[in-house]
């Protein structure tokens, strides 16, 4: 007869009691009441566990906890047995070719175990969108924060020291720094090519004609600065090159799979060889969504068998971090009497800095967002991303979003102040609406721009602060 | 040079090269990896640890001046029963996003405390004028302070 698992239960309850099945007592570990030292043992579940669903809810970070003991581990926090660390010495130009790079002096130094110039990587570019950046400039450097060389030493203070004595020889080249001059490809950045790297344009209607016809017509240009996403964690990462010829990277990179097709690229590797591991970012705003020094970092580490560190200064951090697009913008819109925008014509040029980084990303979003969220039959929106020996622009916040908002909000003051309306209702008045159509004629869905004005407007007194 | 300090109550030593911060040795000599550096030129404020009752920024204190002296870091707030008020306020009103301003801010904020059990807005503005949260999240900062302020006082009471 065969044995069901129903007879093996029944044996099962013979075999053990119920006290069996219960887990001994663990007597609590005692410690001192009042070391100060040792983190609590005991604590209740954090509310994060207990979230779900979250609508309704009070929500609490899962992080939170971490982050209040100081426990959370940021990449600088990591360390290794026998790591070492780096440091990159960044051009002295602008804009200068690279005759040569001597880094003898530098590796003679006691403490000094490695030294890394951009010929010695494999392919010696990288950028999510066009593969235009050096890792290490070699030939040319093409703006200020450009990493020339690279030192790894026992100490961080030896690494830097090091760094002084390379010698880099230039022949200084003319520099461009201001994109209306560089759309006129006088001196270009990447020869032969032109400054002008990318490019949009969006069509709707006849603006010409409309303008023509329009009772009022606005012209005006608005230019943003250059901003800084200042991470209060700078970029940290730790290679790690083991003895299977695989690397190990630890870094502060938000996109960890994008990094490490860069990586893969830049080292000549299958992906398969190397391994990214990302943790929480110390904050990103755009600003760590592709690699920086983790090539160099894993070519360190393949020379000197060790693993080795670095730690962008918060100097490295504004000159060779991307930053956000300084856009100049020329708007001319055409109004009728009655506050209703016929025509919008607009040019935006971003100062794309030395390298493409995220600016195809950023001119989408900004051209197609640039006329605002307004219904406006006749369109034209001209957009062009110029290089030039500044730092690289990139990611942040938006993508080029925030820029024309200022733009087009600030036209629609102007537009109010002349016709003397109140700048609430000439928004209402040209505000989307559901199934209004997008710049590019997407048919728009849950809108609800008029009632999110009409309640904020509401609820922090606008018409009385009108008044 | 020998640099000896009381940590959170404990007696630490590290052999460290002159010049050394008082935030390198807590971090890469003693593991103490809670302040961090942020800018090491002390605007930032993520450093901020105490010393002998003063918020100091640990990037510009050199580990020997702080030789002999009384430090708490963040890793101290904390006891082997519970978490600090400062922290369960601070994790319950969601007061830090990316962290990394955290222990900086609730290290200012303990001194802050310590002294001035009940703030107004403006003292708590005061205590942090040296941390930055780049997050832009002071508001719940200000009230998690607060809060904890209240927790303390009503406890001790």
């Amino acid at each position: 007869m065969a044995t069901t698992v129903k007879d093996v239960k029944k044996g099962a309850k013979n075999l053990t009691t119920d006290k069996d099945l219960t887990a001994p007592a663990v007597k609590p570990l005692t410690l001192p009441k009042d070391n100060p030292v040792i983190y609590p043992l005991t604590l209740p579940e954090s509310e994060a566990r207990r979230q779900t669903p979250a609508v309704g809810q009070r929500a609490s970070r899962p992080d939170g906890r971490l982050h209040g003991l100081g426990q959370t581990k940021y990449i600088d926090d990591l360390t290794f047995p026998h790591m070492i660390f780096a440091k990159v010495l960044r051009s002295e130009h602008a804009h200068a070719r690279i005759i040569s790079i001597d880094t003898s002096e530098a590796e003679a130094m006691p403490g000094v175990l490695a030294t890394l110039t951009g010929k010695e990587i494999p392919v010696n570019s990288f950028g999510p969108t066009l593969q235009d950046q050096p890792v290490l400039a070699d030939s040319v450097v093409r703006h200020r924060g450009d990493g020339v060389a690279a030192v790894a030493a026992v100490t961080e203070q030896i690494a830097a020291d090091a760094l002084e004595k390379i010698k880099v020889e230039y022949e200084v080249l003319p520099a461009v720094f201001d994109s209306l001059e560089a759309l006129k490809d006088e001196i270009k950045v990447h020869p032969p090519h032109s400054n002008i790297y990318t490019s949009k344009v969006i069509k709707k209607g006849d603006v010409e004609k409309a303008l023509a016809a329009s009772d009022h017509v606005f012209h005006r240009q608005f230019r943003t600065q250059m901003v800084e996403h200042v991470p209060l964690e700078p970029h940290s990462s730790v290679a790690l090159w083991d003895g299977n010829g695989r690397v190990t990277i630890y870094t502060s990179l938000g996109r960890i799979t994008l990094g490490r097709e860069d990586v893969a690229r830049t080292l000549g590797m299958a992906q398969s060889k190397i391994r990214l591991v990302g943790t929480i970012v110390g904050g990103n705003f755009g600003g760590k969504n592709e690699i920086t020094n983790e090539p160099i970092l894993a070519l360190l580490s393949k020379k000197t068998g060790r693993p080795v560190k670095c730690t962008f200064t918060r100097g490295d951090e504004f000159i060779s971090s991307t930053i956000r697009h300084p856009f100049i913008m020329d708007y001319t819109s055409g109004v009728n009497k009655e506050g209703k925008i016929l025509a919008r014509k607009i040019r935006l040029v971003l100062d794309g800095g030395a390298y493409c980084s995220w600016t195809g990303t950023t001119i989408g979003k900004g051209s197609i967002l640039a006329p605002g969220p307004y219904n406006i039959d006749n369109l034209l929106v001209e957009a062009y991303a110029v290089y030039t020996n500044k730092t690289t622009t990139g990611a942040m916040r938006g993508f080029g979003a925030p820029q024309v908002c200022f733009a087009y909000e600030s036209q629609m003051d102007d537009i109010a102040e002349k016709l003397g309306m109140d700048p609430l209702e000439i928004r209402l008045r040209n505000a989307f609406s559901e199934g209004s159509s997008s710049p590019t004629s997407q048919v728009l869905q849950s809108v609800a721009v008029r009632e999110s004005l009409i309640q904020a407007s509401e609820r922090f007194g606008w018409k009385e602060w009108t008044q | 040079m020998l640099v000896q300090l009381k940590v959170n109550g404990e007696l630490r030593s590290a052999d460290v090269p002159p010049e050394t911060t008082l935030l390198k040795m807590l971090r890469e000599h003693l593991g103490l990896t809670g302040a961090k550096l942020g800018c090491d030129v002390g605007d930032c404020g993520t450093c901020t640890v105490i010393v002998d009752g003063q918020s100091v920024n640990s990037c510009l204190m050199l580990a020997a001046k702080a030789s002999g002296r009384d430090i708490t870091t963040i890793e101290g707030l904390a006891n082997s029963a519970d978490l600090h008020p400062l922290q369960k306020s601070f994790e319950e009103l969601g007061a830090l996003q990316c962290g990394f301003c955290g222990p900086g801010m609730l290290i200012s904020a303990k001194n802050l405390l310590d002294k001035n059990p009940e703030p107004t807005v403006p003292e708590i503005r005061d205590a942090l004028s040296g941390n930055l949260c780049r997050c832009t999240g002071y508001t719940k900062i200000i009230e998690a302070i607060q809060d904890a302020g209240r927790a303390m006082s009503s406890a001790g009471a």
